[in-house]
């Protein structure tokens, strides 16, 4: 049923685009800020649905909303100086220790919750899926490593600051430019250099200072939070 | 903690599904829609709403802070759009764009921008000024259980976490630490610690959490409710209005008024159009207008 639904959700996604070009039918060029927010929320769906299917337990889900705060808390003192916050480094720490899944929910509820003091807007959306993306990429790196690999979070945070701000750009580009052309394009991402240099330094600058205790303390409550049933663990004995 | 803050208003106390339905109509009109009056019609339903809110100084926040945005829109536009006829001024000449030509269409076009951000802003400050948070997950607890179990522990452990924070500065300082220094990176230093220690106490009490959910016989049935919203009459009329307005919406777009055309050279505007764009907003004005009488009229309120 899971594959089902991802396939479903990529089928249809994939048609709404082709509808968008092929003209005279009700889709045919369709305000882009609806279809992309459309998109968007197709894509988070099938993650928040995967989750609500797992069999998560109690100490999950606390885990999820404590560090869920933990990361909205982060954010809001920043919010002056915009993209300079620690948030995306905590959800990206998380997500690298206890995977896809928690990355992907810790991301998308940290931007929404911190929303609630930052105040709602069409811009929430995008900013759920980018968290949520940031993430689900580090878990990737993350993925079946024993030790800490540095190095390679802190390149992929400092990516990650600028890959966050291209995406975000797509929504500004999509709903309030116009001619949507590669010169307005360009522009756009000209304009945004400096907030995404800004969260790339941040990323780099908070992985380094708490990087490593953080993993360590993740570490060591993932460990915790692992529960071998006993009727599974018969070849143990 | 919320910037949500209760009022004695109709508008507060309708059914969450009902406002949120407003909400979303607008915000799809006034994507769906680019003829500037009607934009211009949406934008004044949905100021009366919200002064009727009695929210009016927060929004006025919200206002600020978008007009700057939308003076970014309309340079952006005027400066980088060749299209349109009507030369307002002609610029200098600039590497990589050429000579600088603004147009009244490109302008107009980018206030029309502006107003339909205005609208989106405005539709958002109702959102986050009049709707409880706690309401909305409530409602939406019904399809995701176990997201919106997380969310609502998060928004319950944020102010909880704050004092948390100021808990342990006040241990540190207890022992010795010294916040207030001019250098900021021996202030930071002091900072970290303390960071560290918050996440751990945090994970701690998080298993504490989940022990006593699990004590509680969480995850053994369906999820139960404690309390209810209340389904009344105003929630049924302002639906049937939004009912209406969506299938006048549909009427107009397959008639093509609220399209228009700013290139090459602006289109005139219609007697008609304006008139079909009040009577459209009409139906969103209701909202301000049932809250009026709920407040002069006892006999009203006690209805509905």
């Amino acid at each position: 049923m899971k594959k089902y639904f991802l396939i479903i959700v990529i089928f249809v996604v994939i048609s709404l685009l082709g509808f968008s070009i092929i003209p005279k039918n009700p889709f045919y060029n369709i305000n882009w800020s609806i279809m992309s927010a459309l998109i968007i929320g197709l894509a988070m769906l099938a993650f928040f649905w995967n989750f609500e299917k797992q069999g998560v337990s109690s100490k999950e889900v606390a885990l999820i909303a404590t560090m869920t705060t933990l990361a909205a808390v982060s954010r809001v003192p920043f919010a002056i100086i915009m993209s300079f916050q620690p948030m995306t480094f905590i959800v990206m720490i998380t997500g690298y220790v206890f995977g896809v899944q928690t990355g992907f929910m810790v991301g998308a509820l940290a931007a929404l919750v911190s929303n609630f003091f930052l105040g709602q807007g069409p811009w929430t959306p995008w900013q759920m899926f980018c968290w949520g993306m940031a993430g689900v990429i580090s878990a990737l790196l993350g993925n079946k490593k024993k030790e800490f690999a540095f190095t390679k979070f802190i390149i992929l945070a400092a990516c990650w600051g600028f890959i966050h701000g291209w995406t975000m750009n797509l929504w500004h580009w999509v709903s309030f430019v116009f001619p949507l052309t590669l010169k307005t394009f360009l522009a756009t991402y000209i304009a945004s250099f400096p907030f995404d240099t800004l969260h790339s330094l941040g990323n780099v600058i908070f992985s380094l200072l708490f990087g490593k205790t953080f993993y360590t303390i993740l570490q060591r409550f993932k460990n915790k939070i692992i529960v071998v049933p006993l009727d599974n663990n018969a070849d143990i004995v | 903690m919320f910037i949500y803050q209760p009022k004695n208003t109709l508008i507060h106390k309708v059914h969450p599904v009902t406002l949120i339905l407003y909400i979303f109509i607008i915000c799809l009109f006034s994507l769906t829609f680019s003829h500037p009056v009607f934009l211009l019609g949406l934008f004044i339903a949905i100021s009366m709403v919200i002064i009727s809110s009695e929210i009016t100084k927060e929004w006025f926040a919200y206002l600020k802070f978008s007009i700057g945005f939308i003076l970014i829109i309309m340079i952006v536009n005027s400066v980088l759009v060749r299209a349109g006829t009507t030369v307002l001024f002609w610029g200098p000449r600039i590497p990589g764009l050429g000579r600088i030509r603004i147009t009244l269409e490109a302008l107009s076009y980018g206030g029309s921008m502006g107003l339909r951000f205005l609208v989106i802003i405005s539709a958002f400050c109702l959102y986050t000024y009049v709707l409880h948070p706690d309401k909305v997950l409530k409602l939406m607890g019904r399809w995701g259980n176990k997201s919106v179990l997380a969310l609502t522990l998060a928004t319950r452990l944020f102010p909880l976490m704050v004092s948390d924070f100021r808990r342990i500065t006040e241990v540190q300082r207890c022992r010795g630490v010294v916040f207030n220094g001019k250098n900021v990176w021996a202030k930071v230093k002091k900072y970290i610690p303390i960071l560290n220690i918050m996440l751990l106490s945090s994970l701690e009490r998080s298993f504490q959490l989940a022990e006593t959910m699990q004590a509680r016989g969480y995850g053994l049935t369906n999820r139960s409710y404690y309390t209810r919203e209340l389904w009344r009459p105003r929630d049924l009329i302002i639906i049937i209005l939004i009912f209406v307005s969506l299938l006048m919406g549909l009427w107009l777009t397959v008639k093509g008024f609220p399209t228009y055309n700013f290139y090459p050279r602006m289109e005139p505007i219609k007697f008609e159009e304006v008139i079909l764009a009040g009577l459209f907003s009409i139906l969103f004005v209701f909202p301000a207008f049932l809250n009026w009488g709920w407040k002069k009229w006892p006999l009203l309120k006690s209805k509905i």
